[in-house]
């Protein structure tokens, strides 16, 4: 076969395998939110579309089809119609580089062991510079709907998000000089067994990392951008439809990233507990595990703890989170570079 | 003026970490409790003789109807629903209605037109469910409104034992 169509045939393979799930679980997502929070609160959640409600997503994504699209006066309309997409299409792209399962023992149109869309050296960077621009959408959605609740929540974003970012990266950074590679399959290859997980080694950083990845998926307790109290929607407030849905998926599609990342980071990826030599659908799956666990964790915290304000939210980012995610590289750096086992 | 101490936290409550802790393993324990979920159109609130719900007619056991349209009902009812064209009969009480109408949109469920009524024609029924697609359809006509005396009596039991004090007989008793 002509190598470059098998290639093509490959990624395209690879893609549509990795952006159904993702884009399935997204839909999941807005099913679990309802149950998980129905189960907190002693009910029972959405269980009238289909058995156990499992066709809502499908349900609720046809109304928001059919859902008339409005568009306030005065707004920007060229802005407004690509402000979703913005939000979206980057926190799709990067699930890209996150690496799901170990090398594939057997060929498949030729060698191509690696089951994730590409193995970047730059992955990690990819992945941050990629997904700080969906923060884009967010903005420009809130200033190009004309409206002074949108233009809040869009400004609230953009500085919850430079704070955070700060913290997320110096916090991944410390990730990277233990790794010394910003190769995500070169960090998951460094944390074969449960002893070596990062977690362990950079507890501070893990915490950091997790409460840092809340508030930059917009995620409770941090949902400034949206949050209905004071701004009605936010960001989202002139939204209909299906435009609407799309700033969903977006937020959603960057919780699974921030799930997957956080697997990868801290959790060893796909390397299964106590099973070196575990074959790679076992890894598939403990990967696919323990990210859930992740987006558990996401939904268990929305439903637990109330929301924030937005002064101690810019206390907590810089006179808190920035100052401890410093002295965490500076530290991890200095074992590092004097060859310090840090385990 | 109220002068208040704020309680001075001490290091482990200003981290909160102990506090999320906590407030996570309340909510994690509540997802396997017992669910206060009522399906409701599965399983409905029981009824009781209380239940007010939408007015009927009460059709006695001679299969007539027990209203004699005096339209006291149509002048006690507050929200204007009800509308009454008497006719002649050949029974007794020689009038009946030709048209009994209740506008269910307007309808409040006050039950003004079962403490009016001195026939004991109108009473309040169980019945509380109304969805339809239009609002023509939702202004029931003197054959939806019918309802066997029985069925109803449970309803007419509790108003007669409420009511027992001044109203000693009744023509349909």
């Amino acid at each position: 076969m002509n190598p470059m169509l098998r290639d093509f045939l490959v990624v395209f393979l690879k893609c549509n395998l990795i952006y159904g799930g993702l884009l399935g679980t997204a839909a999941g997502m807005t099913l679990a939110e309802r149950k998980v929070s129905a189960w907190m609160q002693y009910r029972i959640g959405p269980n009238r579309v289909g058995p156990w409600g499992l066709l809502q997503p499908i349900a609720d994504l046809i109304k928001f089809i059919f859902k008339e699209e409005m568009m306030p006066d005065g707004a920007n309309k060229w802005l407004f119609r690509c402000a979703p997409l913005i939000a979206a299409i980057p926190a799709m792209l990067v699930i890209g580089v996150i690496p799901f399962g170990p090398a594939i023992p057997f060929e498949f149109m030729g060698n191509y062991p690696n089951f994730s869309i590409t193995d970047l050296n730059i992955g990690l960077m990819f992945l941050l510079a990629i997904g700080g621009l969906s923060i884009y959408g967010v903005i420009l959605g809130g200033w190009a709907s004309n409206s002074k609740f949108s233009l809040l929540g869009g400004l609230r974003a953009s500085a919850q998000m430079i704070s955070y970012e700060l913290t997320l990266i110096l916090v991944i950074l410390a990730v990277v000089a233990v790794s010394g590679s910003l190769n995500l399959r070169a960090v998951v290859e460094t944390q074969k067994t449960i002893g070596e997980w990062n977690v362990f080694s950079q507890p501070l950083a893990f915490l950091l990392f997790v409460v840092a990845a809340f508030a930059e998926t917009n995620r409770h307790p941090f949902d400034f951008a949206e949050c209905e109290p004071e701004l009605v929607g936010g960001f989202h407030t002139e939204y209909s439809s299906m435009r609407f849905a799309l700033f969903f998926l977006g937020e959603y599609c960057a919780m699974i990233v921030m799930a997957c990342l956080s697997t990868t980071l801290f959790f060893g990826g796909y390397s299964v507990p106590f099973w070196e030599d575990a074959p790679w659908f076992v890894g598939i799956a403990a990967f696919l595990l323990k990210s859930a666990a992740f987006l558990f964790l996401y939904l268990w915290v929305r439903w637990t703890l109330p929301r924030f304000r937005f002064d101690q939210l810019m206390h907590l980012g810089w006179k808190v989170f920035l100052p401890l995610a410093l002295a965490n590289l500076f530290l991890t750096g200095a074992a590092v570079s004097w060859g310090v086992d840090l385990w | 003026m109220v002068i208040v101490q704020r309680k001075q936290l001490s290091f482990a409550e200003k981290l909160y970490l102990p506090a999320i802790a906590r407030g996570l393993s309340i909510t994690f324990r509540k997802i396997f409790e017992k669910k206060i979920t009522r399906q409701y159109p599965e399983e409905p609130l029981p009824k009781t003789e209380v239940t007010r719900g939408q007015p009927r007619l009460v059709v006695k056991e001679d299969g007539n109807i027990a209203c004699v349209s005096c339209g006291m009902c149509e002048i006690a009812c507050p929200a204007y629903a009800i509308t009454i064209d008497g006719g002649e009969t050949d029974r007794t009480i020689e009038r009946e209605p030709v048209r009994f109408d209740i506008d269910m949109l307007r309808c409040i469920l006050c039950g003004f037109c079962e403490e009016a009524c001195p026939k004991d024609a109108i009473y309040m029924s169980d019945e509380l469910e109304l969805a339809d697609y239009t609002r023509a359809a939702l202004v029931y006509d003197i054959h939806k409104l019918k309802r066997p005396k029985a069925a109803l009596q449970k309803r007419i039991d509790y108003v007669y034992r409420l009511n027992n004090r001044w109203r000693k007989s009744s023509s349909t008793r």
